[in-house]
Parts: C-alpha cells; structure tokens; sequence
C-alpha cells in the first residue's frame, strides 16, 4: 500500500479542528470528506482502531530485499523486467512485466545465487477494479533458502501468458485451474483444458463479473 | 517373430474403491503395461474458493473440514494461521498447546487410515479394523472436545472454541502410551510381511530432482530424502518448543512412503505427549474483534497438513471477507506424479502407487 492510500483514513479519531490544521491541498478535500462522514454516521465516540500503522519494518526489509532482487534480474536480463517490488506483509514481492515472465524464471532458477527450484503456490486472482488477472507465485529455493512472491499482470479482456511447464514441471494443472476458472490461456502448455469444470462449461467461475445463470443446467448436464 | 498386441482403454474409476473417492483415470493398456495415463478430477468441486469470497473469515473455517475431510483439524488451523499471521494477533499458551494436541493427533488418525486403506487396496483385511479401532479412539477424544468426529470446525482466529474437558489430557496421555505399542505391533504385522514388501519395494520411485520439480510436498517429497517439512524448515505455531525429528526416506519408492507414514505416527506421538504434558493453564481464546477485518494486503501461510504443504492465500481489501482465497491442497499438487509413475508399470502395481501418493479427493477438488 502507497502512503497516498493510508493519509486519508488517518485523521477519523480526531474532530475536525485537527483536519483545519492539515497543510496538504490536494488531500485536503478528500480529508474533510472522511470526518465530516465519520462524525454524521458514528454517534458515540469513534474507536480509534483506523489509525495508520506505522511501517512494518519487516515489510522494509522485504522492500529492500525485492531491490536487490530487480537489481540482480534487470542486470542479467536487462531494464524494463520488473515492473514494481514490494511486500507481502514480510515477504519480497516483484511484479514482472508479463512478456518477462518465463525469462524471469528461468534467470531465478538456474543463477547460481538463487537457485529457486520449487514453486509453493499458484493462484490466479481477477482484479476488476484494474481489469487484470493476476497470476502470483510463491518460490522457494530448496538450497539457498529464497523465498518470493514474484506475479504478474493479464488484462482481463484478453488474458493469456506463456506457460511456465517446461521449467516447473509441478505447475501443470495449477495453470489448468487458473485457465480453468479465470480464463487465463497458458501459451505452451502441453495440455491445456477445463480441470474441475467439465468440457463446455460457460465462463470463468473465479472471475467476478461470472454470472451463475450463464449456466443453467439441462436434462443432458450440459449448460444451455 | 513379433507378438501383435493392441491397445485398449480401461477406466479406473470415479466409482473405484481404490480410488479413495470420485477420481478417474482413464488408462491406456497394452497388455498388462500401462503405456498412458489420464487422471480426471473434479468430480467433488464445489467451488470452496469462490464460496468463501461471501463468507466472513470465521464462517470459512466449516468449510474448510470437508477439503481434507480424514484431517480437518489441520485444515482448520491452516485457515485461521494466515489471519492470525495477518492480524499479528497473540494466541494463548493453552490455546496454542491444545492446537498441536489436537493437530498432531489428527495426523496420526490420517496415517492410520492411510495404513488401513492402503493396505485393504493391496488385499490385505484385517489391517483396515486394526486402524480403525486405533482411530476410533482419536475420533472420540475429539468427539469429547468439540463434539463432533469429522468435521470439527475446533479452531478459531485467536485461538480454539472449546477448553479440554475434566480428565481430557489424561485420557490423550493415556493413548499415546497404548499406540506406541501398537505401532511396533504394526511393524510386526506389516513391515515385516513378505508379501506387503513385494508389492510395494522398488515400485512407484520419485527421484528428489523430480519431487521438487512436480513441487510435490509431505511424504511424497521426504520420502525422497529431502528433510522438507515445514514444521521445522519454516517453524509455526510453537513446534521449536518440542523435541522431535524429521524423519526422511531413502529411495523414495512406495515402501519408504508407507514407512514415513509409521515413522511420523511416532514422532507425532512424542510430540503429543510432550505438549500434554506441559500443557499450561490458562484461556483458550485470545482477544480478538467479533468481526474480523484483514488489513487490505496479501497473505500466503503453510502448514505441514498430513499429506504435504497446505496452504492459505487471502488476498483482502480490507473487508470482513477475502476478496480472494486461494487453497493450496497438497493432494493436488502430489497428484500430477502419477502420471509419471504410472507409465511403464503393470497394471497390477497401479493401485499400489495410486495408494501410496495418498490423496483425499475432497482435497483435490476442493
């Protein structure tokens, strides 16, 4: 989360004197929004449980750490590969630019100072909002001890990425669950098909916008 | 002269006993070979992933004893361990001690059924009721804890939902002495039974190169000879408290599997009896809000679950649901070997592997 995102929850425990105070401008609108809907709403005194942590130093550390990762990936494979780094609570988080996504793997799990041999998790996740599937990894190296969540961006109207089969051979039906229930086409998977929906199946189930009666089923079991 | 053969698709399954519920494999024979093998799931989705986007965290934990319906105490805290990692929250001692009690009991329910059913699959009878009778009485040491015998829905953010009753803790100390000598009566019935090591030495082996590469967890990869468990590789809960090993297999063959599977009842056991007999006094659940909100952010934790690495991903927008939760089912994940083992083998030695991989299909599907 930016520190854009955390400011405008910060002042709801205080009244609104406290926000006349406020330097910023261009926040000032949206801060005086928030009070002035805190105070109509709430009658008894507001909990003060929104108050903005401060940053987690495990998450500064993770930050730091996903840095020095873009660094070593960006000088092997050139600028333009990571999109973004962050963290995930305490994880090093790297987001990849999607054309990047299986050198970027590659570059992980065969540099001798990484080594990230074994994917722990793999999920899709339809973020509508930003009209993108993200596709996350967890991976770990079973010999230097790594750990990252590295993830990617699709647009939702046509997403489609390159299949990471070749290199993880254990990632074969999580990318079939993802094309499965989100609609991502894996480019290069050996065998690419519905895994826990059956052949002829309308839509996504996993994305948000799926409506449940694009699916109504008939006397045969096939949807209309 | 060349023998003409002809190949010929048998179905194995959804229905199949062996198959340990509604999985199919559509296998292509050539004679008694197996030249290909086509696993299809999906029999028991029920779309748990999509359920839980309209459930507030504390209603998915029901939800979460029918994925690995023979450990759902495992599944439970998988659950509640991501939004307790995400709330930073403080869980009591007690509730902590009671958790593992009742975490590593359930692992040892699930081997002994894994015994019993693989076994029963090799054609063997009488191990079935010998496991059975052992886990009768775990089931019914939950039973008394938190009334129920499958799906317990025990755990809690912050903590579990029932104390031990009078005279509980004495009762678990007193099985974990009678099922350590049950354990060696095992050994005896089965380890050393010529017929049981024919079928299952040398058969089905996982290579530890291919085991990390099929991201395979639990049994399947320690039986490899990679000490990869997390309870000890990336400690949660209070397991650095006790003493107990990793234990490690050496071929990675079917044998060293069911192996495993004993070994770890044991250091299960030990476990137990050291947390029974330290448990402390004091509350079992933790102060926590009465509705759960996860700071907006994302959160993957895993467990060792009984069949590998089980794993909670949440992705939260702050709200008393997850925008998203992902389930990293161990059985699906060690499923996709199968295919691999399988090809080249006779058909006779395919329950056998199938058996050994252990999965639960409420689990698979999710």
């Amino acid at each position: 989360m930016t520190p854009e995102d955390e400011k405008p929850q910060a002042p709801k425990p205080d009244d609104s004197k406290a926000e006349a105070a406020a330097p910023a401008k261009a926040e000032a609108t949206a801060k005086a929004a928030a009070p002035a809907k805190a105070e109509a709403t709430a009658k008894p005194a507001p909990r003060p449980a929104k108050a903005p942590p401060p940053p987690d130093p495990r998450a500064v550390a993770a930050k730091e750490r996903a840095d020095k990762v873009k660094a070593d990936i960006e000088g092997a494979l050139g600028s333009g590969v990571v999109a973004d780094t962050g963290a995930a609570k305490d994880i090093p988080l790297l987001r990849i630019e999607p054309a990047h996504w299986v050198k970027t793997f590659e570059y992980l799990k065969t540099a001798p100072e990484y080594l990230c041999d074994y994917i722990e998790l793999f999920a899709g996740t339809d973020l509508l909002d930003k009209g993108v599937i993200e596709v996350t990894v967890y991976i770990q190296s079973m010999q230097c001890g790594h750990y990252f969540n590295i993830k990617t961006h699709t647009p939702r109207d046509d997403a489609r990425l390159p299949s990471l089969v070749p290199l993880f051979a254990g990632v074969n039906w999580e990318e079939r669950e993802v094309y499965d229930l989100l609609g991502v086409t894996f480019e290069g998977h050996p065998d690419l098909r519905r895994i826990m929906m059956w052949d002829g199946w309308n839509g996504w189930p996993l994305r948000k916008d799926y409506n449940d009666f694009d699916n109504i089923p008939t006397r045969g079991g096939d949807p209309v | 002269m060349a023998l003409r053969s002809e190949e010929m698709i048998l179905n194995v399954g959804p229905q199949h006993p062996s198959t340990h519920g509604v999985f199919r494999l559509v296998v292509t024979i050539d004679g008694e070979q197996i030249v290909d093998v086509d696993p299809v799931i999906g029999y028991l989705h029920r779309g748990t992933e999509k359920l839980a986007e309209d459930l507030q965290y504390t209603q998915i934990i029901p939800y979460t004893d029918r994925l690995d319906y023979v450990a759902a105490m495992l599944n439970n805290y998988a659950l509640v361990h991501t939004v307790e990692y995400a709330l930073d929250l403080e869980i009591p001692d007690r509730a902590e001690y009671l958790r593992i009690i009742v975490m590593e009991l359930q692992r040892v329910a699930s081997h002994l059924l894994f015994m019993g059913t693989y076994l029963l699959d090799l054609g063997a009878m009488s191990p079935f009721l010998y496991a059975f009778r052992e886990r009768e009485r775990i089931v019914q040491l939950f039973n008394e804890i938190c009334g129920a015998r499958l799906t317990y829905n025990y755990m809690r953010v912050g903590g579990v939902k029932w104390d031990a009753p009078p005279g509980w803790i004495e009762q678990v100390l007193e099985f974990v002495t009678q099922m350590k000598s049950k354990i060696a009566m095992f050994h005896e019935l089965i380890t050393g039974n010529e017929i049981f090591l024919h079928r299952v030495r040398g058969i089905g082996i996982i290579s530890q190169e291919d085991a990390v590469n099929y991201s395979l967890s639990g049994i399947n990869l320690r039986s490899t000879g990679l000490a990869w468990d997390l309870r000890k590789s990336r400690p949660y809960s209070i397991y650095d408290k006790f003493q107990w090993d990793v234990v490690t297999g050496e071929n990675g063959d079917c044998f060293d599997r069911y192996m495993l599977h004993m070994k770890e009842m044991e250091q299960s056991l030990h476990i137990v009896h050291q947390a029974a007999e330290s448990i402390p006094s004091g509350p079992v659940l933790g102060k926590v809000p009465k509705l759960i909100r996860v700071p907006a952010g994302e959160y993957y934790t895993s467990i060792e679950g009984a069949r590998g690495e089980l794993g909670v991903y949440v992705i939260s927008d702050g709200k008393d649901k997850p925008y998203r939760l992902k389930l990293h089912r161990p059985s699906f994940v060690n499923l996709q070997i199968l295919r691999k083992l399988l090809i080249g083998l006779s058909m006779a030695n395919l329950i056998a592997v199938l058996g050994a991989v252990d999965i639960v299909l409420g689990e698979v599907d999710a």
